[in-house]
């Protein structure tokens, strides 16, 4: 039986960079969906854009909530690309990555809460 | 005894995927809780890693496989303009229009940051391998976003559940 106390077991090789990077752009998705869902609630026009079912073609029936996420989730992958690239061979703090994440995340639940962006309805 | 094509993506969208999401969230949850190193020998490293890998995978796969089936087949049936549809029934009532107004406005929205969250979880437990026992530092982080991923599918998932109770998508 091998002893974990051994620090030559598992020993780290790996940057926290494309870890951090992940979460930090799960962060980036969830608010950007927030943003998107108040943002069709404050403008209609933003609202006939966001319609990707109608406009592209994207699903037919689905409405603005097509645009909502597409945009919510290109904002996801695009973001994990750029990070992923600038900080793979990078340490970053756990810590405030995570901290980041978490307030983007809660900005994010906040912006899909109804009784929150109702408020913004003109 | 039959279901329509519109009862059953429903069945496979909320039972069979919702199922299947609290299994590997279980799975996934038990994993990270305990995984300390003071707990475990190497050998149950090298046993529990790539199964923890395996259950937060599959909760991110299952978590996206449900938001595009309840986003772009389910929720059309939903809001379609007929007067017989789940969403037509549930405003021409003031008792059950909060069902839409609050209910199916919160979920439709809030689901989507599950498969995001869960995604990245799997991806920081698939990065690191057996050295995520050396980076006690993720374990935490890695436990909360995990369980808000669980989180933001429950408050669909339950909000499904109600709607469907109110005015099934039929």
């Amino acid at each position: 039986m091998t002893d974990l106390n051994d620090m030559d077991v598992f020993p780290t090789t790996k940057p926290s960079g494309p870890a951090a990077a992940a979460i930090v752009a799960a962060g980036i998705g969830s608010l950007v969906l927030g943003l998107m869902v108040s943002l069709a609630e404050f403008s209609a026009g933003a609202k006939s854009f966001l319609d990707f079912a109608k406009n592209y073609g994207l699903g037919s029936g689905v409405g603005p909530l097509s645009g909502k996420v597409i945009v919510a989730v290109l904002a996801y992958l695009v973001s994990w690309a750029i990070l992923y690239f600038m900080w793979r061979g990078k340490e970053i703090s756990v810590s405030k990555a995570f901290l980041a994440t978490i307030v983007l995340v809660g900005l994010g639940f906040a912006l899909t809460f109804p009784p929150i962006f109702t408020l913004l309805a003109p | 005894m039959q279901l329509s094509d519109r009862e059953l993506w429903a069945v496979i969208h909320g039972l069979i995927l919702g199922t299947g999401f609290l299994l590997a969230f279980a799975g996934g949850l038990v994993g990270l809780w305990s995984l300390r190193a003071k707990y475990l020998t190497a050998e149950g490293v090298r046993e529990r890693l790539p199964r923890l890998g395996l259950w937060t995978g599959l909760m991110a796969t299952i978590a996206w496989l449900t938001v595009f089936t309840g986003t772009w087949i389910v929720y059309p049936w939903y809001r379609d303009p007929a007067p017989t549809s789940a969403r037509s029934i549930l405003l021409a009532d003031e008792h059950t229009a909060q069902w839409h107004e609050f209910g199916m406005e919160w979920k439709e929205h809030v689901a989507w940051l599950a498969p995001m969250l869960a995604t990245a979880v799997a991806f920081v437990i698939l990065y690191y391998g057996v050295q995520l026992i050396r980076h006690n530092e993720w374990r935490r982080p890695l436990l909360i976003l995990f369980t808000l991923a669980f989180a933001a599918a429950g408050v669909a998932g339950l909000m499904g559940a109600f709607i469907t109770k109110a005015a099934p998508v039929l």
